[in-house]
């Protein structure tokens, strides 16, 4: 057994609601791991159908599948993988006008987007319903994680302030394996309420130095998201 | 004082591929400065016409965010600048 989890925690894990924005190369590993630990209710939110150039990271997505909606392709293999679990595909591109139902009922909200502007509605959403929010993003051999528990840590808007000019992001497809992971460690750890979250730390991911930096960061008081609510 | 400077991969090309850079200076802005006279083109990849930074980098002191007022800080000897930039993908 481990310490934190038994039959309990168990329970946790079979009764929490997460969704996870992004059924691509994050979202795999993140919905693989949190579908075998048996969270109970999987929604995956994602409007694209499957490309061959995703198979290098999109892991939950075959060869077969090229062509299918990512959603389908991915609520299939999750309910392969863990039959007594609830997986809700929906085939949707997240937007202002929906994000709060989609989100709504959810205990926890995992980014595993890949793009910016969806990352901060995505935040604004987790901090305007009090939702805690697991952010990861990847670039090259670079990956970046931080949890957001709104009105206690910061959020994502309080860390990036802007948009790139350019929106292409190319990645190596291990570079979202490792960052999906500890997403979803994240996530367990939440929903068990062990350990200590990553909160108020951008853990930054180098693999080509295969090294780990943690950066601190603060709630900005005038932050556009998260001013408003405190803890 | 020797302060190092920590090049984000996304910038090392312009840079000679280096992956930290000693500047000198007593604010961050100072060292950011002598860092573009050393290598002019990483100037317009750190600040707008205005010199201001570009919205999407994040200055680091020692691990903790710099903001606001990011090139006003001062710094010490051996303290080491990071600069992030935002990436978006997944």
């Amino acid at each position: 057994m481990i310490k934190g989890i038994g039959e309990d925690g168990q329970e946790k894990l079979k009764k929490a609601r997460v969704i996870i924005a992004g059924g691509g190369g994050l979202g795999s590993p993140v919905a693989m791991y949190l579908a075998a630990a048996g969270v109970g209710t999987i929604r995956i939110v994602d409007h694209d159908r499957v490309e061959l150039s995703n198979l290098n990271r999109q892991v939950l997505h075959w060869d077969k599948d090229i062509g299918r909606p990512k959603v389908d392709s991915f609520g299939e293999k999750l309910q392969q993988l863990n039959r007594n679990i609830v997986v809700e595909p929906v085939n949707e591109t997240i937007s202002e006008d929906n994000i709060s139902s989609l989100v709504r009922g959810f205990d926890l909200i995992v980014d595993a987007m890949d793009n910016l502007p969806t990352r901060y509605l995505l935040n604004r959403a987790a901090v305007d319903n009090s939702i805690p929010f697991i952010h990861g993003a990847v670039y090259g051999f670079e990956g970046r994680a931080m949890t957001v528990i709104p009105g206690k840590s910061a959020c994502l808007r309080c860390v990036y302030r802007g948009l790139m000019p350019s929106e292409k992001f190319p990645v190596i497809g291990v570079t979202p394996a490792v960052i999906g992971c500890i997403q979803a460690t994240e996530a367990i750890k939440y929903i068990l309420g062990v350990g200590r979250l990553l909160t108020d730390r951008l853990l930054v991911y180098d693999g080509l130095n295969m090294k780990f930096t943690e950066l601190t960061v603060t709630r900005d008081p005038e932050c556009e998201h998260c001013h408003q609510i405190s803890g | 004082m020797s302060v190092t400077i920590e090049i984000p991969s996304y910038l090392q090309t312009f840079v000679n591929n280096l992956e930290t850079v000693e500047v000198e200076g007593d604010t961050i802005g100072a060292c950011l400065h002598e860092l573009a006279v050393k290598f002019p083109s990483v100037e317009e990849k750190l600040f707008t016409r205005e010199h201001k930074l570009h919205s999407y980098i994040g200055i680091y002191i020692n691990g903790e965010d710099a903001y606001p007022d990011e090139l006003t800080k001062p710094v010490k000897g051996n303290d080491r600048i990071l600069i992030l930039y935002i990436i978006g993908g997944g």
